[in-house]
């Protein structure tokens, strides 16, 4: 016991003079969790459209103010040439470009159906859609307007157009903010890289600068280096993700909903898993630069696979299959969970299980991993 | 070029050609990102998991349900009993939206009194959240349409004509954006821990006292990794060329030479690192956040930057990524030349150049 305790003590002792390393253990997580809280978003907003309105009637203008009323387009022309409106599409000035034919406002008048040609960059394919979708439903209802308009000289259909009234309520994130998804989804993270990264770089370190085999000679068991050198590590990612929440708490404004005695559970059970890897990573490798490639190697595979950016259910088959092999999958599941719904372990036991079954078998393997290896 | 200057390159390259795993990597790293992003990564919804809780059970109501159903997007995966049922649901990850039709829905409809339904949504992804909100809308207002003006032509048409990208496919975004990613982690990321390397085992000065000048030492191990990268940049260009089917509308020596320029200047990133810090670690975690990081984050790699907060759209002018992926989109999607791109060209010499003759003088400093 006391020597797993100087080893442990030896690696605070290291991570404390290292003032770099212990600056960016902490601002690490801030720049992630702030800019990474607001950068990540899929909302489209901003877009720049062009508009090309050869009619130039009151219903015109009228169309062109409700796309700037809308919010989420910024007109920046009235363009007549259509080479021109290539040209700037194909310089990245604008990003849609919308005609309003010269006998639009006639159209509406007569009830026919007016043509109006909406053109976008497609680079860009999700903006697009989006960018695409909204010109489209506010085109839509400016001309269901006008239609209504039309419908209401005819008294008995004009009772049913609007008949249904949805009402729509969303819970647990009632302002469909995206920090509130993403924020938990930064804490498994962090806990996820730090952990791994560090006990991963700390073993190797010590092998290649050489000082691991003045550690085996003394009287030390392998069980115990293990220990020692994994503890630390882990406690310091505890403290990582306290911080992180408190971070989320105070900046943020967002709080946990369910019990923190179960988030904490949870990252305990989830820990085994990193710092197992990190332990199979080191004995893998024999310097900091293949450890650190290694992890960086796993960590982005188990992150793209997780469902932290992009949603599982989207993926195709096979790749659905290959997450369920991924541990952080389960993990940031049961974050989000707790962050958002307040779920208690009655609804998030199988993860945990499945976490536990994950951290024991990984953890069992690195340590006979590294004893081989060391003998 | 000078002996002294092969030697170095020559130990840099055996040094690369030694660590096979690593090289393993470098390469296996870019082709199973291209994989995953080219596959995974769908950020628009489909098959929402719709739960129903139909209190009027009328001809009508599974009217209005089959209009969801019909759309494509709705999955119908449950039918409810009792609002008690919709809580559970939710935390088992069931349902995603819960359409609860009231009792006197189909009597309000004959009789054209005004009706409600309720959409209950799971708003903790945010994104699908607000999709979901959308189409509810979209698809009850077109209901009620529907029935109001039944056989009535749409009242308008609108022809969508997508650029660049017909199908808008998202391997054509995401993979030439990729290449800007994995050539800054592969060079900002190596560079910055080779020297570092040397100076944590004490090898540095070994070679500072051997006739080399600084300069020669510098470039002597960056060309290696930049010649690295820029196979990595094939690998993914043809990947995607030839896996995905993305057509280059512009020129490949264009691209080729104007890809040169950026890893001009991620080198100059990794080298202005490596003289500022001491150990590999410290080098290592300096680099992911400020360069990957910010190169997938603030890139506009796969987040749209003109959505983001003031403050960040500034930040990311000083991402040289960001330049980057509008050459490389620009060449490969839109057929740019020169004549577009050289903004963005001047910008990522300028940053290199600063950078780079930062790191030397701090280097030449360090000797003396």
């Amino acid at each position: 016991m006391r020597r797993i305790f100087f080893i442990i003590q030896k690696e605070f002792r290291q991570v404390f003079r290292d003032k770099p390393m212990l600056a960016i253990l902490f601002i690490m997580p801030l720049i992630q969790l702030i800019i990474l809280g607001y950068a990540i978003t899929t909302d489209i907003r901003n877009i720049s459209m062009l508009v090309s309105d050869y009619d130039n009637s009151t219903q015109s203008r009228e169309l062109i103010q409700k796309f700037r009323n809308s919010g989420y387009f910024i007109i920046s022309g009235n363009e007549l040439d259509r080479g021109e409106v290539r040209k700037r599409l194909d310089h990245s000035e604008v990003s849609i470009a919308v005609t309003i034919p010269h006998n639009f406002a006639a159209d509406i008048r007569r009830k026919q159906q007016p043509q109006i040609q909406i053109l976008a960059d497609g680079v860009d394919s999700n903006s697009s859609l989006v960018a695409v979708g909204y010109a489209t439903e506010i085109l839509r209802s400016f001309l269901k307007e006008r239609l209504h308009e039309n419908l209401m000289s005819n008294p008995a259909l004009a009772k049913r157009v609007h008949s249904i009234d949805p009402k729509i309520r969303i819970w647990y994130n009632p302002n469909l903010e995206a920090t509130h998804y993403m924020v938990p989804g930064i804490i498994v993270l962090l806990l996820t890289i730090v952990t791994t990264m560090l006990t991963a770089l700390g073993l190797v370190r010590e092998k290649e600068i050489g000082t691991l085999e003045q550690l085996m000679v003394t009287p030390i068991q392998s069980q115990q280096l293990i220990i020692g050198k994994t503890v630390p590590f882990a406690i310091l990612g505890f403290f990582e993700i306290s911080f992180a929440i408190l971070v989320a708490r105070i900046y943020y404004g967002i709080h946990i909903e369910g019990n923190l005695a179960v988030l904490a559970l949870f990252a305990f059970i989830f820990v085994f898993t990193t710092l197992g890897l990190g332990i199979f990573i080191s004995t893998a490798s024999k310097t900091q630069q293949q450890a650190m490639f290694m992890a960086w190697f796993m960590i982005i595979f188990a992150i793209l696979m997780s469902g932290f950016l992009f949603p599982i259910e989207n993926m195709p088959k096979v790749l659905q299959y290959m997450t369920y092999i991924n541990p952080v999958r389960y993990f940031i599941t049961t974050v989000r969970e707790l962050f958002l719904k307040g779920s208690g372990l009655a609804h998030l036991w199988p993860q945990g299980l499945t976490m536990l079954c994950f951290s024991l078998v990984i953890m069992t393997m690195s340590a006979i991993r590294f004893q081989k290896r060391i003998k | 070029m000078n002996i002294r200057f092969i030697a170095i390159i020559k130990k840099e390259f055996l040094h690369i050609a030694r660590d096979f795993r690593s090289l393993v990597i470098i390469i296996v790293l870019p082709l199973a990102m291209i994989f995953i992003y080219g596959h995974a990564v769908k950020l628009d919804i489909s098959e929402i998991t719709l739960g129903v809780l139909d209190r009027s059970n009328s001809s009508e109501s599974r009217e209005l349900v089959n209009h969801f159903i019909n759309t494509g997007d709705f999955v119908l995966n449950a039918a409810i009993h009792d609002n008690d049922e919709i809580p559970r649901l939710f935390k088992n990850r069931k349902i995603k939206a819960a359409l609860v039709i009231p009792s006197d829905f189909s009597e309000s409809l004959v009789s054209n009194r005004t009706t409600g339904v309720q959409m209950i949504i799971d708003g903790s992804n945010s994104n699908t959240g607000t999709v979901i909100k959308n189409y509810t809308n979209m698809i009850v207002s077109s209901y009620s349409s529907y029935r109001a003006i039944a056989g009535m032509a749409t009242p308008f048409t609108v022809e969508p004509r997508i650029w660049y990208n017909p199908d808008l496919d998202s391997a054509n975004f995401i993979i030439p954006g990729l290449v800007a990613v994995i050539l800054m982690m592969i060079s900002a990321l190596l560079t910055s821990i080779t020297i570092v390397r040397e100076k944590e085992s004490g090898t540095m000065e070994q070679i500072l006292v051997s006739p080399v000048r600084p300069l020669e030492i510098i470039f002597g191990k960056v060309l290696p990794y930049v010649l690295l990268a820029f196979i990595d940049g094939v690998i993914i260009v043809a990947a995607a060329r030839f896996g995905f089917g993305v057509e280059i509308s512009g020129s490949i020596i264009m691209l080729a030479l104007l890809s040169i320029v950026y890893l001009y200047a991620c080198l100059s990133i990794g080298l202005f690192i490596s003289t500022r810090v001491q150990t590999q670690q410290v080098a290592m975690m300096l680099a992911l956040v400020i360069t990957i990081l910010p190169s997938i984050i603030l890139s506009g790699f796969m987040f749209p930057i003109r959505s983001m907060p003031i403050a960040l759209r500034y930040l990311s002018h000083i991402v040289p990524a960001k330049y980057f992926l509008v050459i490389i989109r620009g060449i490969i999607l839109k057929g740019n030349g020169f004549a577009q791109l050289w903004p963005q060209t001047l910008f990522l010499l300028i940053l290199g150049t600063l950078l780079l003759a930062a790191s030397v003088k701090r280097f030449k400093l360090r000797l003396e």
